[in-house]
């Protein structure tokens, strides 16, 4: 009898399906984020009821603790899994909700003056990444991945210029997982940071969206902080994530001339392509704010879906950081990346403090 | 072209991103709250 290859056939997933698949997982948000909200209210109460020294745990921090705790012991069975990675999606539309609590004159003026700063950030990121990629004989591609990492948006800039620059999978993994340990590592250490030198909302907002590299990990240190910071950091960090289609296309462009990626065709195509189109929907909403679009209770309602669509971006950062498959990935690029992250961190430390005593805020 | 292909080339040029399906929603919940669907939203 001659041997019988079976080729399993590929069937695709009906929308139905597909939107059946992320209820556990969305459900598991919820109520761990729901359950970070409680404990913010309760734990600080029993703590004052009963005379107890306890600071005030934000309600950020405990979605983040108790996802990073399920998911660094019990783990995440795999029915939540495409649930969980919708965070991105509430993250995104929560920024864009959030443009109700900004005026167009704001952005403006904030925005102008964190442009500047981010354009010197980016520069000066993709530079010292480069040099340290060398510096430590990482592969080209990789190095190029952790610069963009670092230097314009984390996980999403990586997953654009892998497909631009036709990086190896390898090296794509062992990017995000550097960049995701650093920057549930910014979460902790940036807040005591800015507490320890008295950084005003304004700065420490400015500090975070500048120096943490992923959205959801900026979004949080900022709100960590207080309300204000929270703001001015997903500003900070979407003007960014804006440039995000220039950095691609420069490396794309560089691959391509080096003969090792396909050359770029339409180039305003490949920049729309590429640009984060939430940050639009957050300019739009805010451009509907300003003109009186919403009355005040509604803003506030918007404020507070913004809110509710963050509570579950915080429990998803927590539940997909895993610590083990962090590790599994190797220390070479997590060493660059540390090194690379703790000389951006004081780099836009210091631009944030020149400008502040430059601009007065 | 077969229909298959059609209907794949159709689905494509429908399939948005995930940044575009997170603006549309927000937009939506935005527009039903200044219609007044949604009074208030607690927090």
């Amino acid at each position: 009898m001659a041997d019988v290859i079976t080729v399993p056939q590929v069937q695709p997933v009906q929308p139905a399906l597909r939107f059946l698949r992320v209820i556990p997982g969305v459900l598991l948000l919820a109520a761990v984020g729901y359950a970070g909200k409680l404990l913010e209210q309760n734990v600080g109460g029993y703590a004052k009821a009963h005379h107890w020294t306890f600071p005030n745990i934000e309600y950020v921090l405990w979605a983040i603790v108790l996802g990073l705790l399920i998911s660094n012991t019990v783990g995440v069975p795999e029915i939540f899994r495409t649930g969980v990675a919708t965070y991105e999606f509430w993250l995104k539309a929560g920024i864009v909700l959030l443009g109700a609590r900004f005026l167009l004159g704001d952005i403006l003026k904030l925005g102008g003056v964190s442009l500047v700063l981010v354009a010197i950030e980016i520069v000066g990121s993709l530079a010292f990444m480069t040099f340290l990629g060398r510096l430590f004989k990482l592969k080209p591609k990789l190095t190029t991945l952790l610069a963009v990492g670092s230097a314009v948006c984390g996980v999403s800039a990586i997953i654009a210029t892998k497909g631009a620059i036709e990086a190896d999978d390898e090296d794509s993994s062992f990017s995000i997982a550097a960049i995701l340990a650093l920057g549930a590592l910014a979460l902790f250490t940036f807040p005591v940071i800015g507490h320890f030198l008295h950084l005003s909302d304004k700065a420490y907002g400015l500090w975070a969206g500048l120096g943490v590299d992923n959205t959801a990990e900026a979004t949080a240190a900022g709100a960590l902080y207080s309300d204000a910071a929270g703001k001015l950091a997903v500003l900070v960090k979407s003007t960014r994530n804006a440039m995000i289609g220039f950095v691609v296309l420069a490396y794309a462009i560089y691959w391509a001339s080096k003969g090792q990626a396909q050359a770029v065709g339409n180039k305003v195509a490949f920049l729309w392509q590429k640009f984060p189109k939430f940050v639009l929907g957050f300019l739009l909403i805010s451009l509907l704010a300003t003109y009186h679009f919403f009355n005040k209770d509604q803003v506030g309602a918007l404020a507070n879906l913004s809110r509710w669509a963050f509570l579950l971006t915080f429990a998803g950062v927590g539940l997909r950081t895993n610590f083990s498959d962090m590790r599994k990935q190797g220390l070479r690029p997590f060493a660059v990346g540390a090194i690379g992250e703790i000389v951006i961190a004081a780099f836009t430390l210091g631009l944030v403090i020149g400008a502040q005593k430059l601009f007065h805020f | 072209m077969s229909a298959e292909v059609v209907a794949r080339k159709t689905e494509s040029r429908w399939k948005l991103s995930l940044d575009t399906w997170a603006v549309v929603v927000a937009l939506l919940l935005a527009l039903l709250v200044r219609a007044g669907v949604f009074k208030h939203i607690p927090w």
